[in-house]
């Protein structure tokens, strides 16, 4: 693995307005990073600056050790960019506007096209070929937003947004084909699901008000899911962990506790455990992954909002 | 690359309707004019005829064909940069390793291809007349070189102002309104002494009028073509500055 993205202290303001401050992160080959926050954490300004949409008021973007800005003809040549809303022609058909991307991304002819062929198979559009842009519906216009952007086999990917508009076997579908392009490239992906973040990425970088809060692989274990629980007055822990089904418990606050339970025990039986040993049931809710309890932590929301 | 661009503009221009809408408008004009001025002409006395035939059609014809194409121009050219924002395709652009300066001239010479059948239309009515008529080709050359030249300005200014704007309708307001400008603002060496002609020199129709003549001079040459680069790049650095 080498690394393939290098950002430095990327800061971006509109006006007097900061956007990003103080941005660090790289990403190697082969890694999948997921960019995660709430709206306007900052997140696609941060893929226009690493595409070369915008040019960062402070800092440096190294694409394959090339400097964007200094060079953004050699470093584009390495990117593949999906912005949030697919850059289509609608007035052109499918394998016209494929060929359009291609001679910007100066394919020869030659390749031209094999290359087509291959990211309509990829993208599951090889019947669409003579169809108007204007007449796909949306899941097949994301599809040909994410087949331009792979067009050129590219060594760096950015999707803003991938899954928008693509039904629950698209999504299926395009987990896979981020797994299998990660092969060769390093993929960034920004999205608001949590759950398919979590699924596709092996880092996450979390976005809160343009900087970085969270930075960091995610284990490969299955996530731990436990509940939360809020008791009567005068509750204690020992009196909690001395439930039979109850494996484990932390106080997280005054009568409130996150618990685990043992395997085939659920939440009925948890409730009328507590009830029975005399402590007020007042709130029982399911523990959330770690990556969205993290992501709710970091931006400071709390739980039940 | 240019010709990446002009290839990609011509194609979606021709497959819409827009420039056939205007070429068939255009010509039901032109031949209008043009039949008005051989009727004009032919009952006149040969004494009582002012100026020929081939001056009464580049005055009349030519100079008309310039306001249309004047009127053309912004329309087609504001679903190139202004359109492409709106959509968001720009970023296609943006995001490729491409130079704007290729971008903005691949544009130009698209739109131009596209409006060249408009410049041409004048020319093409004035040849009907051949072997009834006495004209004189050096004549219409230079008057359809003019209308070529001020065309190229148009495009450049409705180039410049489709990059200045997402919203097409403002992006062809704003070049009307330049072009107005450019227009006008001859009549305002009547504020002025009469012996400064920098306004004089500033609006387009007066150079125009020289090709209209037969008169091919450097001077105007060099107004059409320096203008236009200077609303090219004035669109360069625009595109540039998006970016900031």
């Amino acid at each position: 693995m080498y690394t393939l993205l290098r950002v430095t202290n990327l800061s971006h303001s509109f006006g007097h307005h900061p956007v990003l401050s103080e941005v660090n992160f790289s990403l190697e080959r082969g890694e999948v990073l997921g960019l995660l926050g709430s709206n306007g954490a900052g997140k696609t300004t941060c893929l226009r600056l690493i595409s070369g949409l915008l040019t960062p008021t402070h800092g440096q973007i190294e694409i394959q050790g090339i400097d964007l800005v200094k060079h953004p003809l050699r470093a584009k040549r390495h990117l593949g960019y999906l912005p949030e809303r697919p850059p289509l022609l609608p007035e052109l058909r499918v394998d016209e506007y494929l060929r359009f991307c291609a001679r910007l991304h100066r394919l020869p002819n030659r390749r031209m096209t094999i290359a087509i062929d291959d990211a309509k198979q990829r993208c599951g559009l090889e019947d669409s070929g003579k169809r108007l842009i204007s007449a796909l519906s949306k899941g097949f216009r994301q599809r040909l937003g994410i087949a331009q952007a792979i067009l050129h086999q590219p060594r760096l990917l950015i999707f803003d947004e991938p899954t928008e508009g693509l039904d629950p076997v698209q999504m299926r579908a395009l987990r896979s084909l981020i797994r299998e392009l990660a092969r060769d490239c390093g993929i960034i992906l920004a999205s608001h699901l949590l759950p398919e973040v979590q699924a596709v990425c092996d880092r996450v970088v979390i976005l809160h008000q343009g900087r970085i809060c969270f930075n960091d692989y995610l284990n490969d274990d299955k996530p731990i899911y436990g509940w939360r629980v809020q008791l009567g007055t005068g509750s204690t822990l020992l009196k909690l962990t001395a439930l039979p089904c109850i494996t484990g418990a932390v106080a997280i606050g005054e009568d409130r506790y996150r618990v685990l339970l043992e395997d085939g025990a659920d939440s009925a039986q948890l409730a009328q455990q507590i009830m029975r040993a005399g402590l007020h049931l007042r709130e029982l809710i399911p523990e959330r992954t770690d990556l969205e309890r993290a992501f709710f932590d970091l931006i400071g929301v709390e739980e039940g909002q | 690359m240019i010709s990446v661009f002009a290839r990609r503009e011509i194609y979606s221009g021709f497959v819409t309707p827009l420039p056939w809408i205007i070429f068939s408008t255009g010509q039901i004009v032109l031949a209008w004019i043009f039949l008005q001025v051989i009727e004009r002409f032919s009952s006149l006395d040969a004494a009582a005829r002012q100026m020929s035939l081939t001056q009464e059609l580049t005055l009349n014809l030519f100079g008309f064909a310039a306001i249309i194409t004047m009127l053309t121009a912004p329309i087609l050219a504001m679903r190139m940069f202004s359109s492409e924002f709106r959509d968001g395709s720009f970023d296609l652009i943006a995001a490729a390793p491409v130079r704007f300066g290729s971008v903005v001239i691949g544009k130009l010479l698209g739109l131009m291809i596209l409006i060249l059948p408009l410049c041409l239309l004048p020319a093409l009515n004035a040849l009907l007349l051949i072997g009834t008529a006495e004209l004189d080709l050096w004549q219409l050359a230079a008057a359809t070189l003019g209308l070529f030249l001020a065309t190229l300005l148009f495009a450049a200014i409705g180039l410049y102002a489709s990059s200045l704007t997402a919203q097409p309708g403002a992006a062809v307001l704003i070049a009307f309104a330049m072009m107005l400008l450019l227009s006008i603002i001859g009549h305002a060496k009547t504020l002025t002494t009469n012996t400064l002609s920098l306004f004089e020199w500033l609006s387009w129709n007066e150079h125009l009028f020289w090709f209209l003549l037969g008169t091919v001079r450097m001077s105007d040459l060099a107004y059409f073509l320096l203008f236009t680069l200077f609303f090219l790049l004035l669109t360069q650095r625009r595109l540039v500055n998006r970016r900031l």
